[in-house]
């Protein structure tokens, strides 16, 4: 059996004009010239698109595809930069069929903050509801913001394409979930969504501009190369958490890079040294493993997650939350 | 007394005379007074061509009467009103108790006259937001049980607009959350107009959940109720005083209690009083200087993996989880 994929290419604007490659590729139906509503044959749900002021609008897309389809953003040179937030879970866990002890889980990072002019392919899963939001906002503007919050010379390193690419990949920080999760709680139709979904993209924006603030600046000129082969390592840690650390050396690798250039390049996407990135994830994963409720005790998840040592585990675990395993587990009814 | 005669607008043609009048000047978007016991802020930003929005951030050292007497007609203010300390807003020789517990929303067409007084020493936090009656006729026009008398609701010769409200849990939130930016440069424009967007599309939600409410409250149970608001938040960390109690100091059966609780607040005792102990729990923990058990015993929760579950309830996130990506 098999399903084409429906190919299908298209690029943002600022303005509300790009929904009209939608409407002419796919037959969606626009309304207002806000509201996207697929075709039933593709997909269910839509999407709403605001201009919140000059240089900043907000796309939320609520959709459920039945049919394989693989999104292309084309880098058409835009001056915007795009950010995205997935509203989903970022770590899910299931038990695996027959084993009660394996926990499969998918773990992914939430937000990405990117120029337009770099490229993405996007594969949604089908029969899966796929929620997330988009900010687009001008390099001018935030350029402006940014020189409100650091000296004006590494501003200017910063937005200067010929010398630093803008990139980050990441979770969402909390105040912008507990944002995310309310808005999530409304539905489109409520006469006071537009003001809502504006006032969220807004204070987003204003959350965005303090957390990047607070980054290390590295200037570094990234290639779509660069910056697929960091993210194709960064994933595979994330694949990998039960295991290892696979080491520097192996991971610059599978990069195709140096192993200096390797740590540059990462910690500036990823905002971490590989390292840290895995124990961190390790940890979160650790997290919902106590509260998922298929375990017994602290042992079984500290070895489940390639801890040799349970005592170490709980160390390290209680220095990142607060608390210990012991006292965060639910265990199996 | 001191008395300031004034006028508001979604053009800011008002802005200098009232900083004359308050013995100060305009830099930027700012009005600056002198000689201020605190360096306060009052800050008016033009949001579009609809909208626009004051934001007044002092403690008074003078009793003041402003005198608002509009000359343009083509707006509404929406008056969000936080001050602490003696005030009072009188309009057609009614006196009404203004700030947080009292009547903290007034919406005012600005064909009425109205007066608002501050003591000495009141701390004033308020957000006005002024609108063109065409575009609040628009977002009015968005609530189906609305459309119906939109027009005669604009009609000047059958209606004006005025109405003394008591804002949402969810506004008081958002006006603090305002509070923590720091008042200068673009990123601050960015916060005010989040929030102004924010307090309209709360108030929308407001008058089409509690519409039919007001009028079938005697204004005594009324200023019960908001005491028993007040109260809670006075306790709020202590555990729940318990229905029983609340009732008995309301004056009511706890029937009637609960019934008129959830009529005006929207939700019941006991869910506004957890809502807003996790809210301060939240800025607690934002600080970073606590940790959960301590939280946890700063406002009474029956145990630390009480408040971790009622967070993650809440917030969609566990407290820990929260602040290390803060």
């Amino acid at each position: 059996m098999t399903t084409e994929r429906i190919a299908f290419f298209y690029h943002y604007t600022l303005g509300p004009e790009w929904q009209q490659q939608i409407v002419e590729k796919l037959g969606a139906r626009l309304i207002d010239n806000k509201i996207l509503i697929m075709p039933e044959g593709i997909a269910s749900g839509g999407s709403i698109f605001l201009e919140v002021l000059p240089g900043l609008s907000v796309l939320l897309l609520d959709m459920t595809f039945h049919v394989p389809v693989a999104i292309t953003r084309i880098p058409i040179d835009h001056n915007y930069y795009m950010v995205y937030f997935d509203i989903g879970d970022e770590i899910t866990t299931h038990i695996v069929e027959g084993s009660i002890h394996k926990a499969g889980y998918h773990s992914k990072l939430g937000m990405s903050f990117m120029d337009a002019n770099s490229k993405g392919i996007l594969m949604p899963p089908i029969g899966e509801r796929s929620y997330s939001l988009r900010l687009f906002i001008e390099k001018s503007y935030l350029k402006e913001l940014g020189a409100s919050t650091r000296d004006l010379s590494v501003n200017n390193q910063l937005f200067d394409e010929s010398k630093n690419t803008l990139f980050f990949y990441s979770h969402i920080d909390s105040r912008s979930k507990v944002l995310l999760n309310s808005l999530k709680e409304q539905p489109f139709t409520n006469p006071s969504f537009e003001l809502k979904l504006k006032s969220t993209a807004l204070y987003l924006l204003g959350y965005l501009v303090e957390r990047v603030s607070r980054f290390e600046p590295i200037i570094n000129k990234l290639s779509q190369p660069d910056i697929d082969n960091v993210l194709k390592t960064s994933q595979y840690l994330l694949d990998h958490l039960l295991e290892e650390f696979p080491g520097l050396q192996k991971m610059a690798e599978l990069a195709g890079m140096s192993v200096s250039k390797y740590k540059t390049l990462f910690k500036k996407i990823l905002k971490e040294s590989p390292n840290n990135f895995f124990l961190n994830e390790k940890l979160l994963l650790a997290q919902k493993l106590l509260q998922s409720g298929n375990f017994n005790s602290v042992q079984e998840i500290a070895y489940e997650l390639g801890y040799s040592s349970p005592n170490y585990f709980a160390k390290v675990y209680k220095k990142m939350f607060g608390l210990l395993p012991a006292e965060v587990l639910v265990k199996q009814s | 007394m001191k008395e300031v005669v004034h006028q508001y607008g979604v053009e800011l043609d008002w802005v200098a005379d009232l900083a004359a009048q308050l013995d100060g000047y305009v830099e930027g978007n700012c009005i600056r007074i002198p000689d201020e016991v605190r360096p306060g802020n009052r800050y008016i930003l033009p949001i579009n061509e609809d909208l626009t929005a004051f934001i007044i951030d002092v403690t008074y050292r003078r009793d003041v009467i402003f005198k608002l007497r509009n000359t343009r007609t083509d707006f509404v203010g929406l008056y969000f009103n936080l001050t602490e300390g003696e005030s009072i807003h009188i309009m057609d020789k009614v006196s009404r108790t203004a700030g947080r517990w009292g009547y903290n929303l007034a919406i005012f067409d600005a064909e009425m006259n109205g007066d608002f007084q501050v003591k000495s020493g009141c701390t004033s936090y308020m957000i006005a937001i002024f609108i063109k009656k065409t575009a609040l006729k628009q977002y009015i026009s968005n609530i189906p049980q609305h459309q119906q008398i939109v027009e005669s609701i604009f009609n000047p010769k059958l209606n004006t607009i005025v109405r003394f409200d008591r804002m949402s849990n969810q506004a008081w939130w958002l006006m603090n959350e305002l509070q923590k930016a720091s008042p200068e440069g673009p990123l601050y424009d960015v916060f005010v107009t989040g929030t102004v967007y924010g307090l309209i599309g709360d108030y929308m939600d407001q008058l089409i959940n509690q519409e039919i409410i007001i009028g079938q409250v005697i204004a005594e149970d009324l200023v019960n109720i908001v005491n028993s608001q007040a109260f809670l938040i006075e306790n709020i960390e202590n555990s729940f005083p318990g229905i029983a109690d609340l009732a008995a100091r309301a004056m009511m059966s706890e029937t009637k209690y609960k019934k008129l609780f959830k009529k005006i607040t929207g939700v019941s005792p006991n869910s506004f009083f957890l809502s807003n102990k996790l809210s301060f729990a939240k800025e607690m923990l934002e600080t970073g200087q606590y940790t959960i058990s301590e939280i946890s015993d700063q406002y009474n929760f029956f145990s630390p993996s009480h408040l971790i579950e009622q967070f993650k309830t809440a917030y969609g996130v566990p407290p820990k989880e929260y602040l290390t990506r803060l």
